[in-house]
């Protein structure tokens, strides 16, 4: 079985046999989705953007990184025959393990689950919260997702997703 | 310097999520007719028996992409000139390209903040109140 580890940031698109997207999280966040019809399968892994130094995070802020990160899963899917309806998913991570970082294991989660419900996907394993860091394998053509508990929790990381650039380098106007 | 509240939006993106976020960000702005389909078909149908001012549709969609979306507006009689704004990925260069081609009036990056996407409109509208 090939591995294709992902960390922060980054996802996955699989369609083929014999492939295991793996993962560690802490409070960030990864969605399995799968279509078993086209048999493809993907999994990202996601932190809500972190506020800089004391300044709060709005909620809109959050929502944009979030809805983003999936799009882009679920777009990669599609490029390789995903149909959104057949859409099936597992939802991993998301746990409060930091001392002072306990919202955002808890935002990353409510974020998560919230987009499942408002895009009509269905909820397969929904392993999220607690206190203690999760490994995630999953088989994208299979379907067949495992996550365990971690002893060694991933360095709290405090990434702050940049917003794109207003302008993109291509220049029309 | 025309009013937000005046321009009647047709937001187009198959994610219902987006959509939601792209209506919130457009009344922040100040827009009030904004309305909103999960495919560029359903948009298209839509937007010929009850015009809009103004098209904001994602790229990446089944059925009919934003590109082939904006060719249909552009080859239609009636609403061929309705200005309209492609969202695009970070990666996307060749397809704002193309949609510049096809006579798109500019383009937006995601993900965004609602500041961006207002000055994306001003540039095709001019400073909104």
């Amino acid at each position: 079985m090939r591995r294709v580890p992902i960390i922060q940031g980054e996802l996955s698109v699989i369609a083929e046999p014999g492939v295991m997207i793996s993962t560690l999280l802490g409070s960030c966040v990864a969605v399995c989705l799968q279509d078993p019809v086209a048999r493809v399968g993907g999994m990202n892994h996601f932190l809500l953007v972190q506020p800089e130094s004391n300044r709060p995070l709005s909620a809109s802020d959050e929502q944009r990184y979030g809805v983003h990160a999936m799009e882009l899963l679920i777009n990669g899917m599609m490029q390789h025959g995903a149909m959104r309806n057949r859409l099936r998913g597992h939802l991993y991570g998301g746990a409060n393990i930091i001392a002072g970082l306990a919202a955002i294991g808890t935002s990353n989660a409510k974020f998560a689950r919230a987009f499942m419900e408002t895009e009509g996907i269905e909820i397969g394993r929904c392993e999220l919260g607690g206190t203690l860091a999760r490994r995630v394998d999953f088989i994208p053509y299979e379907g067949r997702v495992r996550s365990m508990v971690v002893r060694d929790v991933p360095p709290p990381v405090i990434a702050r997703a940049a917003l794109a650039e207003a302008d993109g380098d291509v220049e029309l106007f | 310097m025309p009013a937000a509240a005046t321009i009647k939006v047709m937001v187009v993106d198959d994610q219902t999520s987006m959509r939601a976020m792209i209506r919130r960000s457009l009344q922040d702005i100040g827009f009030k007719d904004v309305r909103d389909k999960g495919s560029a078909i359903e948009a298209l149908n839509a937007i010929k028996s009850d015009r809009v001012h103004l098209i904001i549709s994602d790229f990446n969609m089944p059925d009919m992409d934003g590109l082939q979306f904006l060719e249909a507006v552009r080859a239609d009689p009636v609403i061929g000139k309705t200005v309209f704004i492609m969202l695009t990925g970070s990666s996307d260069r060749e397809i704002v390209q193309k949609a510049a081609a096809l006579g798109v009036n500019n383009y937006v990056v995601k993900p965004f903040a609602p500041a961006a996407l207002k000055e994306k409109i001003e540039r095709v509208f001019g400073e909104l109140e």
